[in-house]
């Protein structure tokens, strides 16, 4: 086998203890989206296991990455004949195993000419990865390069290797340091260190990876301990495993009943969450909220405040009863956040639940809502970043209003609307001369008000029509802003479902190469001709894609339509307001305008028949309850029935109480309570 | 102390001189909405209300300042309702079920702490704290009106009550709120009753004790108290009582003996000379000896200390005259048993049976009968304290405990507090048609919710089996009410206002165990979840009913339960901490009961489950629906620590093996193995 792929293709090879677990899923599923580029084997036990030094009482699944594809002079010294392997040190699951592979994709070594400080950490998709940084003289160059990528292979996997050469004047490093690393939890801080050796770089990452494996380990055991003690909650169960990790919530302001007034008058903006410490998923929401304040400490944005209400304790304040008024509603449900600031009522942030969303929130927050345009330059700088350069890289979309300052009336509505997007969406606001002058030239009337949805050229703005409340013209923008043949995101999916039309849905896999990647675009481009060419009768289907390899939660998706994994790519119908099936485009039909519409009128005739269905829309408990009931009932039944309807008894009972104190009174012989459990001693 | 104390009083009486001013129509009938008899804690807490929900109400007091009644008692002067300040939290809320004296308001300076810091308080303080309430919350007390009958009237305009005082003055109230507690003391006639002192007038100086041989009758906390004070000075101290002593710290009530007044208990087990008796009080008699006090008055030395016997009415001859309280030798126990435990006289019987309820001021239109328990001392109410058989008269404060006569904390302030909030409730509901407040949660938001109040709340804490928190089920959504009287639940919708639908609802209590058990022995505490309904200790519990439990349903509960059999119970397993916040012994068993309850699945998903669900399904699970439909979805964070059996991207499908809904292991998998080669045999 490795023969067979040397020079061609890497290999993939994975270890799992039997069929069917978790494990050996994420293996398929993964080998599904990177098949072609790959070759992936899958082994549950046997001499491959000895030949990679794994002892089969582990009982833990392993997945190698065999370099075979790699040029032989790159190639480490050590087997010539093999291929060089990287074993992953995560423990296997579909997410770690893309992270890994990509990390594999990664350049063995890159070669900077900037100070170890201002290199940038590591990109998507690995943001999650150390960096290790050598630095190279000139004199040396040739042989600090072989050093470097001698470690590079030790570090495959675990970190990323960085040549610094030091005769750029950028490089600030004293000379005394010959390495540097950089953690990606730790913020952005690089660690430099004198090195004696290339194994105490090692040690500084294995030892690592040992202590994250012994703290998985333990856990492994205490989850073992009961089985009633499995938390069958996703988001709970991460919170779980990390219940040992204290949160460090030193760069977060802590609100209370007493320093909330104080607290946000201080700040132009205070950004608070309200969270329970018992609720996973407040938990999980609170240590990316950290993230973002420190990331926004780290960025230098000093005037947002990052606070958190912490529910539990400040009981008041969360409804919202302090003994003073607070801007906000008490808070029932959570996590919350809400955006304040002096003298306003609260904004509610309504985003993703993670770091990224909420930090782009913030981030466009920061401008003002709406800006004030005043010329025609404004407009433009407004249009192209140029007002608001930090927030380039988030493509965001933009809404511009066109009104005449005496005829206030849509004004309002759109300072509203406006208000309620920030964050969201950029918003300006031209008035008057320059506004009538810019509408004449868009061929628009005033009072307009123009989206830009940033897929868009600027060129083209989508005017609305007139709208009489701030909730209507919030539904024309939010339309306006829809990508007409989105690429279906985890994300963007809810804006699109909430459109309720039928879903044509185009699933492409991860591209090998350049060929690959333009054929998913023609392919996508093909999708949009199947619009144009339908005209109307598309409009109650929404075309879309999803690519695999970006949204791998697609490819579960598409198994669970079609009951097996077709060759991609896909096309598939779904979601139709006349029932559940699930509609699969012929998969050896070219996908092409024409063929499409043809199939979509067959769908709608009734002549084809579907390949799947929807599940059923009850979600019933995943699990039984503990039935007390049944077992007190069991273990005592007299205790937990009704009594029977006569009323007697009970009166009965009580005298019958009565006599046995009189009993304990007339018979005074003091030789009873001996033997009696009462302290009596009369 | 507290420098500002002075000036307080001053305020306090420059108050109370104008609200005597404002009294001076004689002779004239004024009417109001609301009257609150009696400016004690009970009142002053309704008072509170009524003026929160700015009402027309008076609150009457006989006495010139509230709370009259810790003037004189206890009458050794410490409280022994705790005043714990530090308590390491700032949850106001947490931290009322620690502070058994304050009253609640929305100020949430107005604790009694600033009163006191002692954790036993001198009871001068509870005056002093309930001037400040009135004070400073501008309550309406009109003072020195001492009402001597109350009778009912019946108009076109409904029943009224109308309250006569001192000088014949008149007021007419549609609802008559009875806050007078309990300051009649508790007798019990035998003969030679009269020889007996009472609690209320005896000596509060041991030096008067001196070498006397004391008995006491009752071993309630005013008994324990007394024998406390006297133990160092009386050569002897006897409590007798009919029934054994029960113990705050067993029985978890805390009108029983607490601890902090058991020092006889100590001395009486190391054989000190002081000592616990059982009798029925009905069948002792309390006598001089004829023969002595004839014998020695021939001398004329009066000056003689009297000793007094006690015996019991079946060895005494039955004699015709009245002043039966001298016996012969013959008619004492130690005649017949030689070693009668009381053979010897005492110097003094103390008399400490406590307090019953003043009914003498109500004219029989107005009366509220005996309660059924505690010996008929107290009004029997309904379950959500109106008289019964008077409508718009509703008893408040220690008088309506007889609804949970030693079990709750209902005869106590840090329990009426809230009795007194649930009663408005029901006022407000009833002639203000504003329904019992509630909270709008969304389902899977309920979880948090009653985990938040089961972790805080103090009225269903301290009222345990008596207030509950309701939950009105509504498929995606619910309605939580808190604090309702859970024996008036058969009337819930017509006293709160509020309507159960088809969903059912859940009631959320705090409950003892009810076994008896070695208090402090080894296996006191349970902490298996799987037993949590063996809890002994205060634990919430949870009913779940698909309609309105009926009125003859909750008679015949079963022995021992708040509440009628349910549909299905959950028990949340007692927690040292009184927490309850552990994800698997208290989170994860309640949400699978209450899933269990709305059918449906509560769990939460990461966006990409939701992102999955909502695309493989018309309708991804209520957690989706409600947050990542609604943009509000939780991305798997960047961190791929991740490695969970079930929680893998795909949880669901896992788990809906049970439900049927996908497959265990998903079979599409198989056939794609175009890429895939067996790798079993291979040897490299």
């Amino acid at each position: 086998m490795e023969k067979a792929a040397r020079g061609k293709k890497d290999i993939v090879l994975g270890y799992v203890q039997s069929l069917g677990t978790q494990e050996h899923r994420s293996m398929m599923e993964t080998a599904y989206v990177y098949g072609s580029r790959y070759q992936f084997i899958l082994i549950t036990g046997g001499p491959v296991l000895k030949h990679l030094g794994v002892n089969e009482s582990s009982h833990s699944s392993g997945v190698w990455f065999l370099h075979c594809r790699v040029h032989s002079g790159f190639m480490t010294p050590m087997t010539p004949e093999r291929c060089p392997l990287t074993r992953m040190r995560k423990p296997l699951s579909t997410l770690s195993l893309h992270a890994f592979l990509q990390l594999m994709e990664a350049p063995l070594v890159s070669e900077v000419y900037d100070d170890p400080s201002s290199v940038q950490p590591p990109q998507f998709p690995y943001q999650q990865t150390p960096q290790v940084f050598l630095f190279s003289r000139p004199a040396t160059e040739h042989l600090d390069l072989d050093t470097a990528t001698a470690l590079a292979w030790r570090l495959r996997g675990l970190a990323l290797l960085l040549l610094v050469h030091r005769q750029s004047p950028a490089v600030r490093t004293p000379d005394e340091y010959n390495a540097a690393y950089r953690l990606p939890e730790k913020s952005s801080e690089v660690k430099y260190l004198t090195l004696h050796s290339l194994d105490e770089v090692l040690d500084i990452f294995i030892n690592q990876e040992k202590e994250e494996e012994e703290e998985e380990e333990e856990e492994d055991e205490e989850e073992d301990d009961s089985h009633f003690g499995n938390v069958d909650d996703e988001i709970a169960a991460t919170v779980f495993e990390n219940r040992g990790n204290l949160l460090d919530m030193d760069s977060i302001t802590q609100l209370t009943s007493e320093n909330f007034h104080t607290a946000v008058a201080q700040s132009s903006l205070t950004v608070a969450l309200f969270y329970l410490k018992w609720d996973a998923v407040s938990m999980a929401f609170l240590s990316s909220f950290i993230e973002v304040a420190e990331l926004l400490a780290d960025s230098e944005v000093h005037d947002v405040q990052m606070s958190a209400v912490d529910c539990g304790e400040w009981t008041d304040l969360c409804a919202a009863q302090p003994g003073s008024a607070v801007p906000f509603q008490p808070i029932t449900a959570f996590p919350s956040v809400l955006l304040l600031r002096p003298r306003e009522s609260a904004q509610p942030y309504r985003g993703m639940l993670g770091s990224e969303a909420l930090h782009r929130f913030i981030m466009m927050s920061r401008a003002d809502c709406p800006l004030l345009l005043s010329t025609q330059d404004d407009v433009t700088s407004f249009l192209q970043d140029v007002s608001h350069p930090e927030l380039t890289g988030y493509k965001p979309d933009r809404v511009v209003g066109l009104f005449k300052t005496h005829t206030p009336t849509g004004l309002q509505v759109f300072t509203a609307a406006a208000k309620s997007l920030r964050g969201d969406v950029l918003s300006g606001l031209l008035t008057d001369g320059p506004a009538e002058k810019w509408a004449a030239g868009l061929a628009v009337d005033l009072p307009a008000v123009l989206v830009f949805p940033s897929w868009r050229t600027h060129t083209h703005p989508s005017a609305l029509p007139a709208s009489s409340s701030a909730e209507e013209l919030l539904t024309h923008i939010n339309t306006a802003r829809l990508h007409p043949m989105p690429e279906l995101t985890v994300e963007n999916l809810p804006s699109f479902l909430w459109l309720g039309k039928a879903l044509l849905i185009l699933f492409v896999g991860e591209e090998e190469d350049e060929i690959g990647r333009r054929q998913n675009q023609a392919l996508v481009e093909e999708m949009r001709g199947v619009v144009e060419l339908g005209g109307w009768r598309m409009e109650r289907y929404l075309p879309c894609w999803i690519h695999l390899g970006r949204t791998p939660a697609g490819m579960s998706v598409l198994g669970s339509y079609l009951g097996s994994m077709p060759p991609l790519p896909a096309l598939v119908l779904t979601h139709l307001p006349s029932g559940g099936g699930v509609y699969q485009y012929p998969p050896n039909t070219p996908i092409a305008a024409s063929s499409v519409l043809l199939w979509l009128q067959r769908v709608e005739d009734g002549a084809e028949s579907p390949a799947g269905t929807l599940g059923e829309d009850s979600w019933p408990p995943a699990a039984d309850f503990y039935d007390f009931l049944n077992i007190m009932d069991t273990q005592e039944a007299d205790s937990t029935q009704q009594q029977s309807p006569k009323e007697e008894e009970e009166e009965e009972e009580d005298e019958e109480e009565v006599d046995v104190k009189e009993h304990l009174v007339s018979n005074e012989a003091t030789h009873d309570n001996l033997d009696s459990n009462t302290h009596s001693e009369l | 102390m507290d420098p500002s104390l002075p000036c307080l009083l001053l305020f306090t009486l420059v108050g109370s001189v104008v609200s005597s001013f404002d009294s001076r129509h004689h002779n004239s009938t004024r009417r109001y909405g609301y009257c609150v008899l009696g400016a004690g804690p009970a009142g002053l807490q309704m008072g509170y209300f009524l003026s929160k929900a700015n009402r027309d109400y008076i609150i009457l007091e006989r006495n010139s300042g509230p709370g009259s009644f810790f003037n004189k008692y206890p009458r050794h002067r410490k409280l022994i309702s705790i005043n714990k300040i530090h308590t390491g939290r700032r949850n106001r809320e947490f931290n009322l079920r620690h502070d058994w004296n304050s009253l609640l308001s929305d100020k949430p300076e107005l604790l009694f702490r600033r009163v006191s810091s002692e954790f036993y308080p001198p009871a001068d303080a509870f005056p002093l704290y309930l001037s400040m309430f009135v004070k400073e919350l501008g309550l309406r007390v009109q003072y020195g009106v001492d009402i001597g009958r109350i009778r009912a009237a019946q108009s076109a305009a409904g029943r009224s009550y109308i309250l006569t005082d001192q000088h014949t003055s008149d007021y007419t109230c549609s609802v008559l709120l009875v806050a007078t507690g309990l300051w009649v003391p508790q007798k019990v006639e035998f003969v030679g009753s009269d020889l007996v002192e009472g609690y209320e007038s005896i000596s509060t100086d041991p030096e008067d004790y001196r070498d006397q041989a004391v008995l006491i009758l009752g071993k309630g906390n005013s008994a324990f108290e007394t024998a406390q004070s006297i133990l160092g000075r009386a050569s002897r101290v006897h409590m007798l009582s009919s029934s054994p002593v029960r113990l705050a710290w067993q029985t978890h009530y805390v009108g029983d003996l607490r601890a902090v007044n058991n020092e006889l208990i100590d001395t009486y087990q190391l054989k000190s000379l002081d000592g616990l008796v059982e009798a029925r009080l009905e069948k002792i008699v309390i006598a001089q000896r004829k023969e002595q006090s004839r014998r020695r008055s021939g001398g004329g030395k009066k000056e003689r200390k009297r000793q007094l016997y006690l015996t019991l009415k079946k060895y005494v001859h039955s004699r015709e005259e009245k002043n039966g309280s001298d016996v012969t030798g013959e008619e004492l126990p130690g005649h017949h048993i030689d070693n009668f435990p009381m053979r010897k006289p005492y110097d003094r019987v103390i008399r400490c049976l406590g307090f019953r309820f003043n009914f003498s001021v109500f004219d029989s239109s107005a009366c509220p009968p005996h309660s059924e328990n505690a010996k008929g001392r107290l009004p029997g109410v309904t379950a959500w304290y109106e008289g019964k058989d008077t409508p718009g008269l509703f008893v408040l404060g220690t008088a309506a405990h007889s609804r949970d006569y030693r079990s709750s904390a209902g005869g106590f302030i840090h329990g009426f507090r809230y009795t007194a909030r649930a009663v408005h409730r029901v006022l407000e509901r009833r002639y203000h048609s504003n329904r019992w407040p509630s909270t709008q949660l969304l389902t899977t938001q309920l979880q948090s919710w009653i985990l938040k109040r089961v972790g805080e709340a103090s009225g269903p804490y301290q009222m345990f089996e008596v207030l509950g928190d309701v939950v009105l089920l509504r498929g995606s959504h619910c309605e939580y009410l808190e604090e309702f009287p859970i024996q008036a639940l058969p009337q819930f919708s017509s006293l709160s206002g509020r309507e159960v639908s088809s969903h059912g609802l859940i009631v959320v209590v705090m409950q003892y165990g009810k076994k008896k058990i070695d208090y402090l022995g080894r296996s006191r505490a349970e902490t298996d979840w799987t037993k949590a309904w063996q809890s002994n200790f205060l634990h919430p519990v949870l009913y779940y009913y698909d309609t309105l439990p009926t009125e003859e349903e909750m008679k015949l509960r079963p022995p021992g339960w708040p509440l009628p059999r349910p549909k299905a119970i959950h028990h949340m397993v007692e927690d040292f901490l009184t927490e309850w916040d552990g994800p698997i012994s208290h989170i994860q068993p309640l949400r699978r009961f209450l899933e269990h309850c709305v059918h449906t699945d509560l769990r939460a998903f990461y966006a990409e489950s939701c992102f999955r669900l909502s695309l493989t399904h018309r309708k991804p699970p209520q957690f989706c629906q409600q947050g990542y439909l609604k943009h509000q979805g939780v991305p798997h964070s960047g961190r791929p620590r991740q490695h969970v059996h079930d929680a893998g991207p795909a949880p669901a499908e896992q788990d809906a093996g049970t439900s049927g809904a996908d497959p265990a292991f998903p079979n599409y998998l198989a056939p794609a193995g175009a890429s895939m080669s067996s790798g079993l045999k291979l040897d490299l």
